[in-house]
């Protein structure tokens, strides 16, 4: 294969039952992925779903207890050392050496990817100024905000073009302006051909980002396509109307059971509508409302959320109590 | 889609990584590049080298001039026997130090990170025992200065000096791993901290370090006379001061089982820790 050139369509990882227990826990469960060269893939699930272990399978930093993952063609165990100088890792906690600068930081990730000294500082030149890091690139890594963390951490990912970048939860944590930053810098770099494979617990984020997501719970794939056709599967977005009392409920029910297609929940005071078309929708149901006179808490138009993706696909809520078990914990 | 791409972009296309060299040129190179890490940070997190220059300090200061006074060494000043008893202490604390270090690196993160990058894993740990060894050195040379300006005098020829060189580098050499394997295992820097305290500092007051284990109460004395450290603390004395405990065989035998202690840590524990390493998920 030749390294400065990749056809669209080829496979760059593929597991094949790749299965990872800890002692009884079973944190990956024959699970089964592709992707393909010059593609977003975004696995989607809850905390402790088993996407930080599979991406560290990838990554060579824990091997499977069983089945198999290649990286461009290679095992993930036995051909370890060429997995590692195709990949690059961002892990879920930005990994970096706090008492070094960012710049520093990128001096010696550079280094260590072997380039010599002079090759490094250029390399690293042209990612300070890419990642628009320069107004901070003599600050240790421990004094920098986490948006400035995590952009020296995506450039420490690169000093070498990877085949494939790996992102773990790479926007979990940020405020939402760091969080556009990183996403254009993903998508800048998928239009240079970087395939990126990234997980996320945030819907929104996979939408963004991913031409195919894998939806994830308890180790196993529960649902995949692209992201119109898993929105379709899930459901529209709604209109949720939330009464201030149960009087007010009723009356709702009363005035918009004729005009709209409601579902009730009494539990939340809560009547909800399909809105397909958005903002028409809304500006309907709001007149409609204004109309009984019924003071309520709240009108808002809502997406779906990963908890609707997770009951339409697999008719269950995603279970957030075994969720808070984090499989690294387990492990040791 | 089926157009062809091509990854070159702007920023790297004049930099073209060099042919990879053969795998031990790239260990050293990579072994080197992980010691600078750790040594580059060691000004801006100077609180990190008070296990091996604070410590040794104050119990200096503190046996030398508060309990100093009262305790009376037959034959010989107060500094020329806590100095070397507190060389021999310091390479057992090397455990605490490497441990706490090892916990950190491994809790944060970055020790994954070189772990997913394309470089010999066994750079990564050379470079922590090795940069551990070079921490240690520099609070043993604190000690050492401040011994000798208090009034420690060791009678030392020219074969002495690399007689405790070698011994000084040999008994950190072990510790070191062992610490680096207890970091690992331990993975908290605070829990670390304390295990390693919790062990190392009771046997290093029972290895003669500051009072003469033959004049302990029977008990103590039974422990001082096979705790590991003591062979340290008499091993160094015996060579800075030429002078013997007296007790069980590794006290009138001091080189001899301080080397052979050595041995037997560096035959168990680096093994251990290799394969911790290895095993690491």
């Amino acid at each position: 294969m030749n390294q400065d050139t990749l056809l669209t369509n080829e496979v760059v990882v593929r597991t094949e039952n790749l299965t990872k227990r800890f002692g009884e826990f079973v944190a990956v469960d024959h699970f089964d992925l592709e992707v393909t060269s010059g593609s977003i893939v975004s696995l989607l699930g809850p905390n402790g779903a088993g996407k930080t272990t599979i991406v560290r399978m990838l990554a060579t930093l824990t091997e499977p207890s069983a089945g198999s993952a290649t990286v461009c063609g290679y095992d993930v165990v036995h051909q370890a050392d060429r997995v590692r100088s195709v990949l690059s890792l961002t892990g879920q906690f930005a990994a970096l050496e706090d008492n070094l600068t960012a710049h520093e930081n990128l001096i010696l990730m550079a280094r260590l990817r072997g380039y010599g000294r002079g090759a490094a500082k250029r390399v690293v030149e042209g990612l300070i100024e890419r990642l628009d890091i320069d107004e901070f690139r003599n600050k240790l890594v421990k004094s920098v905000s986490g948006g400035q963390r995590r952009r020296v951490d995506l450039a420490a990912s690169l000093v070498v073009q990877p085949r494939i970048l790996i992102l773990d939860e790479p926007t979990t944590g940020l405020d939402p302006r760091s969080r556009q930053v990183v996403w254009s810098v993903i998508r800048e770099l998928v239009s240079e051909g970087v395939t990126v494979f990234l997980t996320t617990q945030y819907l929104e984020e996979a939408d963004a980002l991913a031409n195919h997501i894998v939806l994830i719970d308890h180790g196993r794939a529960t649902a995949a396509g692209t992201p119109s056709e898993l929105k379709s599967r899930i459901g529209d977005q709604r209109v949720d109307v939330i009464a201030l009392d149960t009087l007010g409920l009723e009356r709702l029910v009363g005035a918009l059971s004729s005009s709209f297609e409601i579902t009730v929940s009494h539990d939340r005071r809560m009547v909800s509508i399909p809105a397909p078309h958005d903002l028409s929708d809304l500006a309907a149901v709001t007149s409609a409302v204004a109309q009984t006179g019924v003071s309520v808490d709240e009108i808002a138009l809502r997406r779906p959320t990963l908890d609707d993706a997770f009951m339409a696909l697999t008719g269950q809520p995603s279970d957030s109590a075994s969720a808070e078990l984090q499989p690294e914990e387990v492990a040791s | 889609m089926s157009a062809v791409i091509t990854v070159t972009p702007a920023h790297l296309a004049a930099e073209i990584l060099p042919e990879r060299p053969v795998r031990v040129q790239r260990y050293f190179r990579e072994t080197f590049l992980l010691i600078g890490r750790g040594l580059r940070t060691i000004p801006r997190v100077p609180e990190r080298l008070s296990d091996v220059t604070i410590q040794p300090i104050i119990f200096t200061l503190l046996f030398l001039y508060v309990f100093g006074s009262s305790i009376k060494i037959p034959g010989m000043t107060y500094q020329n026997y806590l100095l070397p008893g507190l060389i021999g202490q310091s390479l057992a604390f090397g455990v605490i130090g490497a441990g706490v270090a090892t916990a950190t690196d491994f809790s944060t993160g970055v020790v994954d990170r070189f772990r997913s990058l394309p470089v010999t894993r066994l750079s990564v740990i050379s470079a922590q025992v090795v940069g551990q060894i070079i921490e240690q050195l520099l609070g043993l040379a604190i000690v050492t200065v401040m011994g000798l300006v208090l009034g420690w005098r060791p009678h030392l020829s020219p074969g002495g000096c690399v007689e405790i060189i070698v011994l000084v580098l040999l008994g950190m050499f072990a510790f070191t791993w062992f610490g680096v394997l207890m970091g690992m295992l331990v993975r908290s820097s605070d829990a670390m901290q304390g295990i390693g305290f919790a062990i190392v500092l009771p046997l290093s007051f029972l290895a003669g370090t500051f009072v003469q284990i033959q004049r302990m109460k029977a008990v103590p004395r039974a422990i001082g006379d096979w705790d590991p450290l003591s062979a340290f603390v008499a091993g160094v004395r015996h060579v800075t001061q030429g002078t013997n405990a007296q007790g069980s065989w590794q006290l009138t035998h001091p080189v001899v089982a301080m080397v052979g202690w050595c041995a037997l840590i560096i035959a168990i524990f680096v093994p251990l820790a290799l394969r911790r390493f290895r095993r690491l998920s």
